[in-house]
């Protein structure tokens, strides 16, 4: 279905002049991939059916003060309260309304459903098998695992174009919200638990990944670049990534998930990371392990980032 | 207009008598209120203890059937329907007008009420001293709270019964005591029953 | 029990230490001298005109439902001050903190506030506005009208009543306190879990916010009850239920969900509140604590706290639409089933506010459907409003222009918030600020209503209306800000900014920030305007008659203006829906009682305000862990409400003929007027 044109109604022209007249800024405009595709088909679906009401509510809202005021001397009908036929309009038709809401709010659900996206079940997606990605959010930075590959990467999401990718999301310590406006459903990740996400790109392309829930000092600095690349230059990347000297097991990772602002979202890399250091830091959250967060940096109201960045590890 | 009704010329503007609002019942439905706020924190309470009795909220620690005493749990219940038995009867001498009947009614209940909370003192002391407590696990937060909550409303209430002793041998049976003799008597049956559920859903369906 | 504490403790001050008071930091000293000024001010002013024993005599001491009511207000629109100044503040630092090459100042890497500080901001924003702006001043106009147009002399309650007030403005106390001694919290206005536990805020902020807003829920819950009671037990005679107007029906249903929603906020923050002091595990993430549980409570709460909000807003709608058209309320029925709906389904909805949490669909499913359902009885609201103003005769004054701004807004929140309802959507901007802009024109309704009834209401209170012409312009001044502040916000939301950043990285989003700035001006200017109004009104000063709009339609319209303390000289008899429409269409309006009969009134108490008091000293005990101050805080409050317990003074009687002096000479009567001195009936009895 092609509703591009309602990216025009109400709200949207004046915020496209604010823009600055371009529309590369509105991310959520330029979906990318069959879930962003199929989330903005649903942004534009629902919104188009209430346009059928809120519109002509709206109208009304402006024309009737303005018809009725006491000196245009219109129609007045001291008394008239009541309208079996109005009332029952004012039950019925946002019932209706509301009935097709539902009916594609629940299409919408199943379809972008980020543990298992109805949309990616297509010949294309299913071809190869999906890379698997563990994110892990620590205070403050991001860290993808690639187990089948033995690397991880912080603050650098590289996957290859075309091909499905699930990840699976936690968190060492408070929540956070895996979030790449254009690409993916955004998921919470927690501590103790995970979740999952799934996303495909078909084209190769850059996007910013972004933390969605407020999680401390270091907060602002948790987006993340997202690198789609071709399946070669993929490979390519791999190699060189598990060349690094930097090598993450789990004393290492201990080290890396003590509290500190990354600011500028610099990236680093590591090779040979510990089989199942997903599962362990999960379940270490769960055996009561935390990353406190030295008073430094919750309390010093007058300190600045950077002073705090520096202040922080301090072990539990 | 549908709702209008005609004026006519004995139509009656004021209403001089409306002024005697019975305080005495709107003192008894804020009161209901009241304890429907009450009953809301603790079906809040039930539920999260539903939520947290799971064997993921143990942390390795004990679980419901280690931790419930039935037994005590079972004398508690007598002890605290005794208790709601015993200020019934002090309701019971309220209408005689008996002043010394209600007085060891109240007594009574209080004797009851207290050797509840010794129990319970007794039951999470030994939990405590066993490194069990509060702290140990999600699930025994849970409980210690749950507990503990319940012990306060009883508190609560003996504090309350010790001011209205006060205030029959003061005042009497004036409008206000009698109201407040009422209002807790309707408190004690309800912490009674906040008690009752908790051994039934706590201690019962925790033990087996 | 053993509770990990970073830092020094000692049984005095317990974690006090001059440390915790800011005095590094420019922008605290700055706000720390303006505040000081300002109650200077205040304080000289009251002692200079020796008005000590009368502000004491009749405002902190009183019972008066109508004064109380007044506080309120006041305290309201004093926070709302407090929470536009966070609202500047957090928009200046966005604009200045956009994209890797903005700089920085005093001291913070990119504009001009450390992310702490930042942080605070917020958090302090949303939880004052929501509880100790808006609820306040809500609970005000219940107080002063609910009373009035259900023809009775007071609240059920009065002593509670003015417990509640200073329940309420103890809170708010704390969390001004927060901003000179100590800091507040950084986990947002719904205390984020598990970021608020003590691992990852060992500090006070956190306990701040849970007490100021434990104490001051408290406060809303007698309120509740109160406003309960006195709709049920209160009402004139021949005011059956489907007489009652429709603001009284809102208060009756936001008061029926405060008092149900408001226990499990209670617990919420209880069992945070012993994670944080005792060391158990409720929300922690390890040893099987479950921060989901305190997630789900909060938002059991929460979502219905938002209509809790917005329904006295839709009453006021209601009040001022009709008054303003000439013709009764359209679909009287409808609008109160309405109501009830919006109240009921408001239950049922909660886990919106995470979809993205990992629910398994089929229960995101029913969240989903059962959120969209309020769109229902909420259209059928709008519907019958325009149906009110169709084929009336509307005189658009400021009260009406607000509701309608009112409306619109609701339409927008509406359409936003059905958007967001939606899960695939909402995967897209959860968290987003388009979130942030879809509240906000809903709490802007909330607002508009609030702005709308004051202007209302104000003649019926201080009897003189507020002046036109500088409210036009407050009106406008406000509109525009609102439109340049939250129109580029959904903009924003729809590039992708997250809420709640001291950061932004995309350098493209200046311009809308730059709108947003602008707008800040605006609702600057628009502040200036609603002083000046005040100013210019209160110099002035032209005398309103009882029936202020002339259009009236309810019995508060029915007595004196400004209302006498004892309300009605005597308590009218109810025929019709709208009363006094019904009177005037009969010509009785001017119709005077033919007789008096004595009435009896309660006497002030200060124990109320020493409750209040001590309430703030117990909670500041409790959060710099002062336990010596907590507990005999706590234990005066026992010992003042057993002593009270024991008190005989059940008020004074009004002798029929004091009434017919009074009313024969009603400046003298008004709520800003002193009452006769007189002696508590104890004592009366003992002469
Ligand atoms: C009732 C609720 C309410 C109201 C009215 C407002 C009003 C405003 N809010 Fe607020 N806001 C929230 C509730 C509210 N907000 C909440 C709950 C949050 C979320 C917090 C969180 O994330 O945890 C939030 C968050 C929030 C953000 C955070 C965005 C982010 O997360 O990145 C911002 C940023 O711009 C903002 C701005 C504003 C502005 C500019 C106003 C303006 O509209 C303010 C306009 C007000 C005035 C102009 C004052 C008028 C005053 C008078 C007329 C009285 C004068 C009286 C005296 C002087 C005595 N709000
Ligand atoms: C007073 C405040 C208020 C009100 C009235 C509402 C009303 C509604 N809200 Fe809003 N909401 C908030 C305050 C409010 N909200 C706040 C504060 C938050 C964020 C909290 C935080 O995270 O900090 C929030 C967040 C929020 C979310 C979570 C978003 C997220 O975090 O990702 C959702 C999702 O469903 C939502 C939905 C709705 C809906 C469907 C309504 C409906 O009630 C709206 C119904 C109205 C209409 C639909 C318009 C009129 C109707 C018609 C003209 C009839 C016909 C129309 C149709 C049938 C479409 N709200
Ligand atoms: Cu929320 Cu797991
Ligand atoms: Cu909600």
């Amino acid at each position: 279905m092609n509703l591009r044109f309602l990216r025009y109604f109400g709200l949207c022209a004046p915020l496209l002049m604010l823009g600055g007249c371009s529309t590369d800024v509105f991310r959520l405009f330029h979906p990318t991939g069959p879930v962003a595709d199929a989330e903005y088909r649903y942004t534009l679906i629902l919104v188009g059916v209430m346009m059928l009401i809120i519109l002509p509510t709206l109208a009304l809202t402006i024309i009737f003060p303005l018809r009725y005021r006491k000196a245009r001397k219109a129609a007045y009908a001291p008394d008239w309260s009541h309208s079996l036929g109005i009332e029952i309009a004012a039950w019925g038709v946002p019932f209706l309304i509301t009935a097709v809401l539902i009916y594609y709010s629940f299409n919408g659900i199943y379809a972008v459903n980020p543990y298992n996206p109805k949309i990616l079940d297509s010949a294309a997606s299913t071809a190869t098998a999906p890379l698997k990605v563990d994110v892990i959010s620590t205070d403050w930075q991001w860290l993808f695992i690639y187990p089948d590959q033995h690397i991880a990467t912080i603050d650098d999401l590289v996957v290859p174009a075309g091909r499905r990718v699930d990840l699976r999301l936690t968190s060492t310590s408070v929540m956070n919200a895996f979030y790449i406006p254009q690409v993916a459903a955004m998921m919470d990740a927690m501590p103790a638990m995970y979740t999952k996400d799934a996303f495909l790109v078909n084209k190769p392309g850059t996007f910013t990944g972004f933390s969605g829930e407020f999680s401390g000092a270091g907060f602002s600095w948790m987006h993340f670049a997202t690198r789609v690349v071709p399946t070669a230059d993929f490979e390519n990347w791999v190699n060189q990534v598990q060349a690094s000297p930097k090598q993450l097991d789990y004393t290492a990772f201990q080290k890396l998930a003590q509290p500190t602002v990354n600011i500028g979202a610099k990236p680093s890399y590591f090779s040979h990371v510990a089989p199942g250091l997903f599962d362990k830091v999960v379940q270490a959250a769960m055996h009561g392990v935390v990353y406190n967060v030295p008073d430094s940096l919750t309390k010093g109201v007058a300190d600045d980032e950077g002073k705090a960045g520096a202040k922080a590890p301090a072990h539990s | 207009m549908a709702t209008m009704t005609k004026a006519g010329p004995d139509t009656r503007l004021w209403n001089p008598e409306a002024d005697e609002h019975d305080s005495i019942s709107a003192r008894t439905f804020g009161f209901w209120l009241y304890m429907l706020s009450d009953a809301l924190i603790f079906t809040g309470l039930f539920a999260s203890y539903a939520v947290l009795s799971t064997p993921m909220n143990l942390a390795g620690g004990p679980g419901p059937a280690q931790v419930v005493n039935i037994t005590e749990g079972f004398w508690q219940t007598l002890l605290i329907l005794g208790s709601v038995l015993s200020y019934s009867l002090a309701s019971v001498a309220l209408k005689a007008g008996n002043k010394g009947g209600v007085a060891l009614g109240i007594v009574v209940a209080m004797g009851f009420a207290a050797a509840f909370l010794g129990f319970g003192l007794h039951d999470l002391g030994g939990l405590m001293a066993a490194g069990n407590g509060p702290d140990r696990s999600a699930y025994l937060s849970m409980f210690f709270t749950l507990i503990a909550t319940h012990g306060l409303h009883m508190i609560f209430g003996l504090l309350w019964m010790l001011v209205m002793l006060v205030q029959i041998a003061r005042f009497g049976f004036t409008a206000d005591v009698v109201a407040r003799l009422l209002n807790l008597r309707m408190f004690w049956q309800f912490q009674a029953t906040v008690w009752v559920l908790i051994y039934a859903y706590v201690y019962l369906m925790g033990a087996y | 029990m053993h509770v990990d504490l970073q830092g020094p403790w000692s049984p005095l001050l317990g974690r006090l230490t001059l440390g915790a008071i800011p005095y590094t930091n420019p922008i605290l000293i700055g706000t720390f001298i303006f505040a000081a000024t300002i109650a200077l001010i205040v304080v000289g002013t009251v002692l200079y005109f020796r008005k000590l024993p009368y502000l004491w005599r009749e405002w902190l001491t009183t019972v008066d439902h109508k004064k109380i009511g007044v506080m309120y207000i006041l305290v309201g629109l004093v926070m709302l001050f407090r929470g536009f100044i966070d609202g500047v503040m957090m928009r200046t630092q966005q604009v200045l903190a956009d994209g890797p090459h903005s700089a920085g100042y005093l001291g913070a890497a990119h504009g001009y506030l450390p992310p702490y500080h930042f942080d605070q901001v917020y958090s302090a924003h949303g939880t004052i506005m929501l509880i100790f702006a808006v609820t306040p001043i809500l609970a005000g106009l219940g107080n002063i009208i609910v009373p009035l147009q259900i023809g009775a002399r007071d609240m059920a309650f009065p002593y509670l009543n003015a417990v509640s007030l200073w329940l309420t403005v103890a809170g708010a106390a704390l969390v001004m306190v927060s901003l000179f001694v100590g800091d507040f919290s950084n986990a947002a206005w719904v205390g984020l879990m598990p970021l608020a536990e003590l691992p990852y805020n060992p500090g006070v902020g956190v306990d701040y916010w849970m007490w100021a807003l434990q104490i001051a829920s408290i406060g809303t819950t007698f309120n509740a009850i109160n406003i309960i009671v006195t709709i049920v037990k209160m009402r004139a005679p021949g005011m059956g239920w489907f007489r009652l107007p429709v603001f009284t029906w809102t208060m009756l249903s936001t008061n029926i969900i405060g008092l149900t929603a408001f226990p499990v906020l209670t617990v919420a923050l209880a069992l945070l509140g012993a994670d944080r002091y005792l060391g158990t595990h409720f929300f922690t993430a390890g040893l099987g604590g479950n921060f989901m549980l305190y997630i789900d409570l909060f938002w059991i709460w929460g979502h219905p706290e938002v209509y809790f909000l917005m329904l006295p807003a839709f009453g006021v709608f209601s009040e001022v639409i009709p008054t303003f058209s000439e013709k009764p309320l359209f679909g009287y029925i409808t609008m109160v089933a309405a109501t009830f709906a919006i109240a009921g389904i408001g239950w049922s909805v909660w886990a919106h506010h995470f979809f993205t949490m990992g629910l398994a669909p089929n229960s995101i499913a029913f969240f989903s459907a059962a959120t969209m359902l309020v769109g229902i009885p909420t259209g059928v609201k709008a519907f019958n409003w325009l149906f009110t103003m169709y084929r009336g005769r509307l005189t658009i004054t400021t009260p009406m222009l607000w509701s309608i701004t009112g409306i619109v807004l609701l339409l927008v929140g509406g359409l936003t918030g059905m958007m967001l309802s939606a899960p695939a959507i909402d995967y897209t901007v959860h968290n987003s600020v388009f979130v942030v802009a879809h509240f906000h024109c809903m709490v802007l309704a909330i607002s508009a209503g609030i702005f709308s009834a004051v202007v209302y209401w104000w003649p019926k209170v201080f009897g003189f209306k507020l002046d036109e012409r500088n409210g036009l312009a407050f009106y406008w001044a406000f509109v525009i800000g609102s439109v340049l502040v939250f129109v580029p916000m959904f903009g924003l939301g729809l590039a992708g900014e997250t809420r709640r950043l001291d950061y932004l990285y995309d350098p493209q989003w200046m311009p809308l920030l730059i709108a947003e700035e602008v707008g800040i001006g605006f609702y600057f200017l628009s502040v200036l305007f609603f002083l000046r109004m005040l100013y210019v009104s209160l110099r002035d000063r032209v005398p309103a008659k009882g029936d202020a709009w002339e259009t009236g339609r309810t019995l508060e319209w029915m007595t004196h203006t400004p209302v006498p303390f004892y309300n009605f000289a005597v308590t009218p008899q109810v025929h019709s829906r709208d009363e006094l429409a019904w009177r005037r269409a009969n010509g009785l309006e001017e119709a005077k009682p033919d007789r008096y009969v004595p009435i009896h009134m309660p006497s002030n108490t200060g124990v109320p305000v020493i409750i209040g008091l001590l309430a703030a000293a117990f909670g500041f005990g409790l959060i710099w862990r002062i336990w010596w101050l907590s507990g005999v805080s706590l234990l005066a409050i026992m010992v003042l409400v057993i002593i009270r317990s024991f008190n005989k003074n059940e008020g004074y009687i009004l002798t029929a003929a004091e009434i017919e002096a009074m009313e024969n000479k009603i400046e003298t009567a008004s709520v800003i007027a002193e009452q006769p001195k007189r002696l508590p009936l104890s004592e009366v009895e003992a002469h």
